[in-house]
């Protein structure tokens, strides 16, 4: 690494290090007057809540344009989209108490379960009633009591999530520490870690080491986020973010070999080389858990315990019921080789039309009845023609996150040698490049000399 | 002098082979499922004790917690007693050192 990047990330680290040790300059008014919810934050930061009704948090969707199958005037997203990690949606999967199982127990679940509004006001909603139903600090306090926030029923019998909205957790606010943007991010899925499967803690990644944090790279402005291209991102705020700028420059090894493979060779996919959460699930077949309740049947393995796979992505999206993941070619001139965890799910199918069926999750919850499920999603949905069958859809997901130290990153020999990452034949080399990209030449005497320097 | 040599190696042997075991022994690794009867902190917050009760044979079992993450979730109350979890711990010297303590549930 360049002395110029570890000057930044000492400043930056101590920048950080130097805002978050510094009080809130509105935590006098706040401990005078209490908290009274978003209208106590627009005292200072007017139009804020509004703002924030307008963005991916808030609505899950957005237009989406660089998804096959998918009208691009329209927004979609967590909100309404079905694919077999999750197999519903805010709607179908709306926050809901189940029935009782055979204990006779019951709880309370659904996809929007994260949604920063108290349900009342939920995904998408607007007007000044939503504005004031913004859960601001679940995002932004350090002292968030967890405990207060959970689904209830009003005296109304209506569903809503209850918030923190004490003195104490309002008095501690700043940015979003990665604490703050994992309560919802490592939990999707069915899970700690189980659809992306990357873990953010200063052991597993590189730039929490360095007291980096999520939003030092994803760059907030106005309450929207830049994301990466991950095949599987739909919904977003307009803003893409990549490696290079402000840290990372476009040739940013001091070997000239290694920099050359950038023009064709995304950073994550020699910087993250693994990954982890789960590989395939079934949502045909639900688990009996000890308290009684089903859950779908999962194959998952720890964080850094799955080998990703790569492939050409030009960072547009092939979406097909069977299919979700990169398009692009080595031949395209807009294609780059990035690593992906590849998943697998089950789940029904319409034999009438070939599409992917949503599940209500409540009735398999409840009693393992999947067919229930379809049937209770297909009503919500105004589906009446349908016949569910079986079958698997393969799904593509970036692997972004949880960047190795420089010293674990893969070498020349991970992808050159004959038993490297890299399926060439399958990338589209020929049968003669394949043998010259797999030639010892290429790579003997490089790390020769840097065994030397190590021993 | 042969024999005394030949005693005392397989002696060596016999004992560094015990040793061996027994080290293997008390760094058994085990897993469970159960739900959190109890969490307390120690004083410094360096570490907390949750007793599990496993959600297949009912007993419980007593895990002490060392890492950052969970000490965290247990202080701002995101994991709290009721939860289930899916625990994975070693067992050294009769002490049941948690290695992964997750909740089971997500959305």
């Amino acid at each position: 690494m360049s002395g110029k990047i570890v000057a930044i990330l000492v400043g930056c680290s101590l920048l950080a290090a130097t805002v978050q040790a510094k009080d809130h300059p509105g935590k006098e008014y706040v401990l005078k007057n209490g908290y009274q919810g978003p209208k106590t934050c627009e005292t200072c930061h007017p139009g804020k809540a509004r703002e924030f009704l307008g963005t991916v948090h808030w609505k899950h969707a957005s237009k989406v344009d660089h998804v096959d199958n998918i009208n691009p005037n329209e927004e979609h997203g967590m909100k309404d989209r079905i694919y077999t990690m999750c197999n519903g949606n805010d709607i179908v999967n709306n926050l809901k108490e189940v029935p009782p199982n055979a204990l006779g127990k019951t709880k309370f679940t659904g996809c929007n379960t994260c949604h920063p509004g108290d349900h009342t006001s939920d995904v998408g909603s607007t007007g000044p009633q939503a504005e004031q139903a913004i859960d601001c600090l679940i995002c932004h306090s350090s002292k968030y009591d967890f405990s207060k926030r959970k689904a209830v029923k009003d005296k109304d019998g209506k569903v809503v999530m209850t918030q923190d909205r004490s003195t104490e957790a309002a008095a501690n606010i700043g940015r979003p520490t990665i604490k703050n943007c994992m309560i919802c991010h490592e939990a999707a899925g069915g899970g700690a870690m189980i659809k992306r499967g990357f873990s953010m803690a200063k052991d597993a990644e590189v730039h929490v080491t360095k007291g980096i944090i999520c939003i030092d790279c994803h760059q907030v402005k106005n309450h929207k986020f830049p994301t990466g291209r991950d095949p599987n991102n739909w919904a977003h705020d307009g803003i893409y973010m990549t490696c290079v700028g402000e840290c990372h420059s476009a040739k940013p090894h001091s070997d000239a070999d290694y920099n050359r493979h950038t023009a064709t060779i995304a950073c994550q996919t020699c910087h993250i080389p693994k990954t982890g959460g789960a590989f395939s699930k079934d949502f045909t077949k639900w688990e009996k858990q000890s308290n009684g309740f089903y859950e779908p049947s999962t194959l998952k393995r720890e964080v850094n315990e799955t080998a990703p796979v790569y492939a050409w992505y030009n960072l547009t999206v092939s979406n097909t019921p069977h299919f979700i993941g990169p398009k692009g070619s080595r031949t395209d001139g807009k294609s780059k080789i990035y690593p992906f965890k590849i998943f697998q799910g089950k789940a029904y199918f319409n034999k009438k039309d070939g599409q992917l069926l949503s599940m209500d999750f409540a009735p398999p919850i409840a009693n393992g009845d999947t067919l229930a499920g379809v049937a209770s999603a297909a009503r919500i949905l105004g589906i009446k023609d349908y016949e569910p069958v079986p079958g698997w859809q393969t799904i593509y997901f970036g692997s972004n996150h949880q960047v190795t130290p420089k010293n674990k990153a893969l070498n020349c020999a991970n992808c050159h040698a004959l038993n490297g990452v890299l399926n060439f034949k399958e990338l589209g080399y020929s049968s003669k490049e394949v043998e010259r990209l797999t030639n010892p030449e290429l790579y003997f005497e490089k790390l020769l000399k840097l065994q030397q320097e190590n021993e | 002098m042969k024999r005394i040599v030949s005693i005392v190696m397989l002696v060596a042997l016999m004992v560094f082979s015990t040793l061996a075991f027994v080290q293997n022994a008390s760094a058994e690794e085990a897993k469970m499922v159960g739900t959190i009867s109890k969490i307390e902190m120690s004083a410094d917050k360096k570490s907390a004790t949750a007793i599990l009760k496993d959600t297949k044979s009912g007993e419980e079992v007593t895990i002490i917690i060392t890492d950052e993450q969970t000490l965290d979730k247990f202080m701002d109350k995101r994991i709290v007693e009721g939860d289930e979890i899916r625990c994975k711990y070693e067992k050294v010297d009769g002490k049941n050192n948690s290695k992964i303590f997750k909740k089971t549930a997500g959305c």
